[in-house]
């Protein structure tokens, strides 16, 4: 037969239940709300359509691709050659990655069972063996690292610590991707999260390996990305159908995952394109990677489907100016608590940024001239004396440091529920909370942990024996604050 | 002791401070000065802000109505 005789009938091959009742085999706690007939269903749409035999011919072909090239620049030695702070963005990313994409495997197939339409169920089946490629692409790549800088083996480890970052993305990828149901993977997953955020990441920050010379880094951004680009598509057809029925639900749902995105992005991706990639090779800063590749398109699709932009819109642009920098300069200075070493950004470095963001870069110099005024009197590689000691603190929400809003204003604030206190980075957070408190309530941010005598209080016990660093590990100044800008003022 | 959450104005990030009740509200902005000094400083004089209230510097922590996880905030007096 041709394909064209059966690839239709195959894709909308469903059965009808007698056994069980359609809400027994699709419960909403599984399948999502709001609860539909089958019948509203019928007409669900992938814009991409594939089959078996398609996918396992293309991807056998990425594979091929991707190994090709890492044989020719792979090896060690390439890497090598590479600059350091950028190996340093790769350490973050190559550790974020890998188990996040394999707890995404489990949201797939949740959708492969649960989802509403045969087609959805097996655009879903195929998303899941992509996640799986997902995980063991960087598994893969960054073993070869290991031998050389135990940092790498962060790549596999750091979900399985108590690392206040794996916190953090634990508590993000355990309701995104492990959680939900197939309605709000489905939105938040493949409608925010791959469809709004990741191009991001794999056209804006491809492209700076690119220009650095990475190029394992960028085939496999690319090559990653074109499975995206399939499976992605999933989001609109179910955001489409929620809007249908319940407008409020769907807007909700977009609201608390376009926050919660934003917050990892700005992290992850924030650092490496304004800090971490050497400014020679910077193209454009993280804000306006974010304007081109994430905004004007979510806007655009927000309006296409008749929704407003969320009501924090204001509160996510000034975030653009700052909470990168707020995160990365505490995070400096909290260095030894990642797996990544950080680079204090030099004269030229502070001349790009305050360029780039005019608005508030003035709040952060300040900020960077005590850093320098403070390695300047240390010795080289002393890190400790260049690092701060009280425990830092964290929101009840995100898990994240409390560094939202600006220098002159932190943006946290309390709430007290039923004997409990809680904080929040931000008002978004605290909002995101509030929709769902019996869904956040319980978990305990790091401070809670310390306070309770889970972790212990003092910051060096913390860092090695919760957040499972050692010296070899534990991040550092990737110059041990031995910079040719930096004139010493101790002889 | 109690921990309090502290927020230095041109600080980057949140800490958390163990306040003792007994001692004055200054003595605990100092402490916080202290404890964010590698990123910022504010010169004196400097106030104190709790429940969007400035307190007296020279009460106690106590009588200053600051509880377990509160926020605090050390910010420049304005002239």
């Amino acid at each position: 037969m041709k394909r064209e005789d059966w690839s239709e009938f195959a894709r909308k091959l469903d059965w009808e239940l007698s056994y069980v009742s359609e809400k027994d085999a699709f419960p909403e706690v599984q399948s999502g709300r709001p609860w539909l007939p089958g019948t509203a269903w019928t007409n669900w749409d992938e814009p991409f359509r594939t089959n078996y035999g398609e996918y396992v011919a293309q991807q056998h072909a990425k594979e091929a691709s991707v190994e090709a090239v890492r044989a020719a620049v792979g090896r060690l030695e390439a890497y090598q050659r590479l600059p350091t702070s950028w190996l340093d963005g790769l350490k973050l990313h190559a550790a974020m990655l890998p188990l996040a994409e394999f707890a995404a495997v489990v949201g797939n197939l949740r959708a492969a069972r649960f989802g509403r339409d045969s087609a959805w169920r097996s655009t879903a089946v195929f998303a899941a063996l992509d996640e799986m490629r997902h995980t063991q692409i960087p598994l893969l790549l960054m073993h070869e690292l290991v031998r050389w800088d135990p940092q790498f083996d962060w790549t596999h480890k750091l979900f399985h610590t108590n690392n206040w970052v794996a916190i953090a993305a634990r508590h993000l990828c355990d309701e995104l991707l492990l959680a939900s149901d197939a309605i709000e993977f489905a939105i938040a997953t493949n409608f925010v999260f791959e469809t709004g955020f990741t191009n991001v990441q794999f056209v804006g920050l491809s492209s700076l390996a690119h220009d650095v010379g990475d190029q394992m880094f960028e085939k496999m951004v690319n090559s990653i990305q074109s499975d995206e680009a399939r499976h992605s598509q999933m989001g609109a057809p179910v955001l489409a159908k929620i809007v249908e029925h319940d407008r409020r639900y769907a807007q909700y749902l977009l609201d608390k995952w376009f926050w919660r995105s934003w917050l990892l992005f700005a992290v992850v991706t924030g650092f490496s394109m304004d800090y971490l990639t050497p400014l020679e090779h910077r193209t454009s800063s993280f804000k306006e990677f974010m304007q081109e590749w994430v905004i004007d398109q979510y806007l655009r699709t927000l309006s296409d489907f008749g929704l407003e932009r969320p009501w924090y819109w204001e509160t996510f642009l000034e975030g653009l100016d700052h909470y990168h920098h707020m995160v990365y300069a505490s995070a400096y200075s909290y260095r030894a608590s990642v797996w990544f070493n950080f680079v204090v950004p030099g004269p030229e470095d502070r001349a790009w940024l305050r360029e780039k963001y005019p608005s508030s870069w003035g709040k952060f110099d300040p900020v960077w001239e005590r850093i320098t005024r403070r390695w300047q009197a240390s010795d080289p590689g002393n890190d400790f004396a260049v690092h701060g000691t009280a425990i830092v603190s964290f929101c009840d929400l995100c898990q994240l440091v409390l560094s939202n809003g600006t220098p002159d204003w932190n943006s946290a604030n309390v709430l007290d529920r039923q004997g409990r206190r809680y904080i929040f980075c931000s008002r978004p957070c605290r909002w995101i909370f509030e929709q769902e408190p019996e869904r956040y309530a319980a978990h305990k941010n790091v401070v809670n942990r310390v306070l309770t005598g889970e972790a212990p209080a003092n910051l060096v016990a913390l860092v090695q024996r919760y957040f499972g660093l050692e010296y070899e590990t534990w991040g550092k100044d990737a110059f041990a604050g031995d910079y040719p800008w930096m004139e010493r003022t101790r002889r | 002791m109690m921990p309090v959450y502290g927020f230095l104005e041109g600080d980057t990030i949140g800490l958390l401070v163990l306040a003792d009740e007994n001692e004055t509200v200054s003595q605990l902005a100092r402490k916080l000065q202290s404890a964010a000094r590698l990123r910022a400083e504010v010169a004196e004089p400097f106030v104190v802000l709790h429940n969007d209230k400035v307190l007296r510097p020279d009460v106690t922590v106590a009588a200053a109505g600051i509880g377990a996880l509160d926020r605090v905030d050390v910010r420049r007096e304005k002239t």
